[in-house]
């Protein structure tokens, strides 16, 4: 898999989740695996089609994502309900969106579906058949978010056309 | 009389959130629908004076809600709130009878700016 193709990800992480807690990630090592795969309690999963072609997953600890929902909502979260689930769910969604509107800038056209969220660790998640590279963040006083990039060049039909 | 709006978005969180924005703000949401099909048929029940339209959604995306309420009604008022804001994407949007494009995250503000121009 292209490094290249990691960055438009990370940069959308860092401005979004910048705008969001008000606080700006410190990125940390980037790191290969086979395929996609988290060891997450808790994991927004979002496909990317269009002349990229892959999953993203968006993983982090139960607390991490109850100190996140309780900013985007402005409130405690006291359980983890439908509503904190779904704000973690746009968290990735404006993540992935803002990430496609960085790699069209560069003359690809992409496009995201609606996300899942994956809840239990140790998930495999396989579509297309490349190595993920995956990023941690760090958010001070929230805990980590790692990024788990998977996507490869579209062979014909989608290259474009921007 | 207060502006009457139908909020469109698959996440719950967007939909409350809008809804918060908006009814501290005076406007009274008629109306909120979790896709674009469901965005449409609201549409011709409810009749709401700006309607918010994100794109990226199961059943039946944004822009080709936008574009169905459009041929319903030439008249009808819809401003996009989505995480996509491709250039290409904003132009469609905006050549199919858009009055606005919000891009996520957004401040409280820009949602109010772009409905006082919708409902203008």
């Amino acid at each position: 898999m292209k490094v290249e193709f990691v960055t438009p990800f990370v940069q959308a992480a860092i401005s979004v989740l910048g705008q969001i807690i008000g606080s700006t990630p410190e990125r940390g090592p980037l790191s290969a695996r086979p395929q996609v795969y988290t060891t997450q309690q808790l994991n927004v999963v979002c496909g990317i089609t269009g002349s990229i072609e892959g999953n993203v997953i968006y993983g982090m600890p139960i607390i991490t994502a109850d100190r996140i929902a309780s900013k985007m909502l402005g409130q405690p979260i006291v359980t983890f309900d439908a509503l904190a689930a779904s704000a973690i769910s746009e968290l990735g969604n404006m993540i992935s969106g803002n990430s496609a509107t960085i790699i069209a800038a560069q003359g690809r056209k992409v496009d995201i579906t609606p996300p899942t969220i994956v809840k239990g660790s140790n998930v495999k998640i396989t579509s297309v058949n490349v190595p993920a590279l995956m990023i941690p963040l760090r958010l001070e006083g929230i805990g980590e978010i790692e990024l788990n990039v998977s996507v490869r060049e579209s062979e014909g039909r989608h290259r474009a056309a921007a | 009389m207060a502006t009457r709006i139908l909020i469109t978005d698959d996440a719950l969180f967007m939909r409350v959130t809008l809804k918060n924005i908006l009814t501290q703000n005076g406007y009274e949401v008629v109306g909120e629908a979790e896709n674009g099909a469901v965005a449409v048929k609201l549409y011709q029940e409810l009749k709401p004076d700006v309607v918010t339209m994100d794109i990226t959604m199961p059943e039946m995306d944004g822009l080709a809600a936008l574009k169905a309420i459009r041929a319903s009604d030439s008249n009808a008022r819809v401003v996009m709130c989505t995480a996509m804001g491709q250039k290409a994407m904003v132009v469609e949007a905006i050549q199919s009878g858009a009055k606005d494009f919000i891009i996520k995250p957004f401040q409280p503000d820009r949602v109010l700016e772009a409905m006082k121009k919708a409902a203008a």
